[in-house]
């Protein structure tokens, strides 16, 4: 619980509150991530994962609470800023730049990282590529791809702004059972390769399970359970929260 | 205090032809995306289509009124089925563009028409003047007012109270939807349009007695339209009436009071300000920034 | 590299035009080289940002008027009343881009539109500064190395040359990062903000780098015709400068200059149609929004790559963004 404090924690936030006009969509969560840790944040639909990813992100500020990335607080902070201090974020159904290529748009992410040179630059994009596969589509236009392969474009794309913290929105969604089987296989030799810390958003059960080595479990705006893949899968709670208020009940 | 009643009078009448033009401009805007930049020229042919039947045909009054908003309600269609339909899937700066490309071609058809010379549109009550407090205040000024009031009062029953007006407001807010409900969408849309050529028709005709009828003077109007719709709130029909009435009292109180040079700057001044501290305006719904 | 030849295709045909055609037809060529300078300036805010601007015409006019006064007022050489007439329309431009940039689409369209209406209104009536409507006459003419830039033919290799270095940087900031950055936050704001792009920064850039050509196209104008007035810089021009980039093809320094180029001359070429010419101008404005959305840039690519190269998984199909 107190990993929040521990000295190798990358990102933390404590007590989240996020209301939209009377609904409260987040109430008091805490999320702590330590250095190169792997995290997923699971819930039912509209528990609220996207809401907390927004507010990590910047995209939604918090109503009360605190986001400190590497010891420094960035709650007050625009996207942008977090992103350049070291956070990095794929969307839902990935959102890429149509018109720019597929090198362009890694070539867009890795700028962040400043005082590279346009041929460094080009060439440090073109790396990342070739790790991903991808090296050979690089002066496609993104119309070419396919949703698969524009899902692993938008993944490159943030890993080419060497975040610290990568928080994956629902990566596998859409893709079809050999892609997923790619995916994994890729975030496992990143992590290996690149020590970044990873918070997943996903409802392939199999994918968090084999990943995470941490489950974070939010629903209606609470975070209900933390553990261990193994933990979280007896926790009750979780179970109720899966399966509605009825099993549990019938539980007891 | 006699001057500024009938300042006050002429600021409202004039307001009332802007109040007129943007609640035109809205109504399009609400029911079919579009930002109509030849708003304007909508009343300038408003007031040329008094010009050809009241001056060039020479009818009576009564008739001759109908005939031009017969021509009005004519052009609306015509203006649906030409330039909405094929602009209606575009961005927003093509639909800017394009309907600021036909109001360059309604103005110059009009030029080829009637020529560059000024007409003067005559009111039913030319030359009749009203005593109040000391002031005199021409009939026709307070007549614009009445009748405008008259309209905004027909229309909120027409939006509020008829079938009609309630279907037009449910495709207004969800086309799809009310497609499904079984809404005739397109004649609904057709109808806004004619509805919107119909309310510039009148502002036209109002405007004619009061400045003349001069090929040029669309983009005026547009101009303090646009400035009328921001100030009240983008989208909103109270907006539209209390940002008109603003800007046609800005102009007459600023051009007697501050400079007649700078009165135009006192609305525009006050629309960008309202765009850079409160771009909902007056009346307008929140911007909502949530995703 | 193919952008750069057929922008050198381009201004080499406009200098082989300027040994063939007419004293008439090299006024015009010089008022479309002037508008090419202003509309690739556009290209940056609403070609590369997406920012609606229809006060484009007011920064041309910030920039004429400044070294009209300068040269008029003051006596400056018109080389140097060009360098603060454009850094302080820049400035300008930074000033009111901050505020004024929160602001998307049709109200961002309409805020730039009711500034150009305010420089026309300040413009025409500060009398002492601007001369009012009665604009400011005798502006001189520029000088190169002991020889008068004057006549229409010399001023048009001169305002070639401008055009060929504007067009030149123009292209390298497309190839550069804030190129792709600008691009980037046209496509989707919130995902290049995600990618560390500072939004409004880039945004502000944009609108500035389109203030600074169009106040170089401003000086090319006051020492081209050596006089000024507010209906030269006013709303209808603002919405012209918009027309020709739409019309040649946004997003496309070539499409910018062929876009200028024929706006410049279709009224011209409609003249023989007698007095409703512009009527039917209109009408063509309209059919080329409806039958080319991409302009004739957009029509050329189409043309040279008739078939889009099909998505390479049946995933494909899927409901993705489309530029």
């Amino acid at each position: 619980m107190n990993a929040a404090m521990s000295a190798e924690t990358v990102l933390a936030a404590t007590g989240i509150t996020k209301r939209f006009g009377g609904l409260v969509a987040l109430a008091e969560v805490d999320l702590s991530v330590g250095d190169g840790e792997f995290v997923a944040l699971i819930g039912p639909n509209g528990a609220g994962k996207s809401t907390l990813l927004n507010v990590l992100t910047g995209l939604s500020a918090p109503t009360s609470g605190h986001i400190v990335l590497d010891g420094r607080d960035v709650t007050r902070l625009p996207t942008h800023r977090r992103i350049r201090a070291g956070l990095g974020r794929t969307f839902q159904h990935g959102r890429l730049f149509p018109r720019l290529s597929v090198v362009e748009n890694i070539m867009v992410g890795a700028a962040n990282r400043t005082g590279r040179s346009e041929s460094a630059l080009r060439r440090h994009a073109l790396a990342q590529l070739g790790r991903m596969g991808l090296e050979h589509m690089a002066d496609q236009p993104i119309s070419a791809l396919s949703y698969g392969n524009r899902r692993m474009v938008e993944l490159t794309r943030v890993l080419a702004g060497e975040p610290r913290v990568l928080l994956l929105d629902e990566p596998a969604a859409g893709l079809n059972l050999g892609e997923v089987e790619d995916l994994m296989a890729r975030l496992r030799a990143i992590r290996a390769e690149d020590r970044v810390a990873v918070v997943l958003i996903e409802h392939n059960m199999g994918m968090v399970m084999r990943l995470a080595e941490r489950v974070v479990v939010l629903n209606f705006g609470r975070r209900i359970a933390e553990g261990t893949p193994a933990e979280v899968q007896a926790d009750p709670a979780v179970l109720a929260a899966y399966l509605g208020e009825g099993a549990a009940h019938a539980g007891h | 205090m006699a001057d500024l009643i009938q300042l006050l009078t002429n600021g409202l009448a004039l307001g009332s032809v802007y109040a007129l033009a943007a609640i035109g401009f809205v109504i399009v805007y609400s029911a079919t995306g579009v930002v109509n930049f030849a708003a304007g020229q909508f009343v300038m042919l408003g007031t040329f289509a008094g010009v050809a039947t009241l001056v060039n045909a020479g009818w009576p009054l009564p008739v001759g009124y109908a005939g031009a908003l017969a021509l009005m309600a004519l052009f609306g269609l015509l203006f649906y089925a030409v330039v909405y339909l094929p602009l209606s899937k575009s961005p927003v700066v093509t639909i800017i563009i394009g309907t600021v490309a036909i109001g360059i071609t309604l103005q110059n058809a009009a030029l080829l028409t009637f020529g560059s010379w000024p007409f003067r549109l005559v009111s039913p009550v030319e030359g009749m003047m009203l005593e109040v407090a000391g002031a005199v205040i021409p009939l026709h000024a307070v007549a614009v007012v009445v009748a405008t009031a008259l309209l905004i009062g027909l229309l909120w029953l027409l939006l509020n109270r008829t079938a009609l007006g309630i279907a037009m407001r449910a495709v207004a807010q969800d086309a799809r939807t009310a497609r499904l409900m079984g809404l005739r969408v397109n004649a609904l849309l057709a109808f806004t349009w004619v509805l919107a050529a119909l309310l510039a028709g009148i502002a036209g005709l109002m405007l004619g007695p009061m400045w003349f009828a001069d090929v040029n003077m669309g983009d005026p109007i547009a101009l303090k339209a646009f400035a009328a719709t921001i100030i009240g709130g983008f989208g909103s029909l109270p907006g539209a009436i209390a940002g008109g009435l603003f800007v046609g009292l800005a102009e007459v109180l600023g051009a007697s009071y501050v400079s007649s040079a700078y009165k135009d700057l006192i609305a525009f001044g006050a629309m960008i300000l309202f765009l850079l501290v409160r771009p909902q305006g007056v009346f307008g719904e929140r911007i909502q920034d949530r995703g | 590299m193919r952008s750069v030849l057929v922008l050198a295709a381009l201004l080499l045909a406009g200098l082989a035009l300027s040994f063939v055609v007419s004293e008439y037809t090299l006024r015009l060529l010089n008022m479309a080289v002037i508008a090419a300078v202003a509309v690739v300036g556009l290209n940056f805010a609403f070609g590369y940002a997406g920012l609606i601007s229809l006060g484009h015409s007011a920064f041309v006019g910030l920039g004429a008027y400044g070294l009209a006064i300068l040269t008029t007022k003051a006596g400056w050489s018109p080389w140097l009343a060009a360098i603060p007439a454009v850094a302080g329309t820049g400035l300008a431009a930074a000033a009111l881009g901050y505020p004024l940039l929160r602001l998307k689409g049709h109200y961002l369209a309409l805020a730039t539109l009711g500034l150009n209406v305010s420089f026309g209104i300040v413009a025409a009536n500060w009398i002492e500064l601007t001369g009012g409507t009665n604009g400011i006459a005798q502006i001189p003419g520029l000088t190169l190395a002991g020889h008068r830039i004057e006549g229409e033919r010399t001023f048009l290799w001169f305002g070639l040359a401008v055009l060929a270095v504007l067009g030149l940087a123009a292209l390298a900031i497309h190839a550069s990062r804030l190129g792709r950055a600008m691009m980037a936050v046209r496509d989707d704001e919130t995902a290049a903000a995600m990618t560390g792009i500072d939004v409004t920064g880039v945004s502000v850039a944009a609108f500035v780098l389109s203030a600074l050509y169009a106040a170089v196209a401003g000086c090319l104008f006051a020492v081209h015709v050596h006089f000024v007035s507010p209906d030269d810089f006013n709303v209808a021009h603002a919405i012209t400068f918009l027309s020709m980039l739409i019309v040649g093809g946004e997003g496309s320094v070539a499409g910018a200059i062929v876009g200028a180029a024929l706006l410049t001359f279709l009224p011209e070429w409609l003249r023989v149609l007698g007095e409703g010419y512009l009527a039917f101008f209109g009408l063509m404005m309209l059919a080329i929004l409806v039958f080319l959305p991409t302009g004739i840039v957009g029509l050329a690519r189409r043309w040279r790559r008739p078939v889009r190269p099909a998505a390479s998984a049946p995933g494909g199909a899927r409901p993705g963004v489309q530029p």
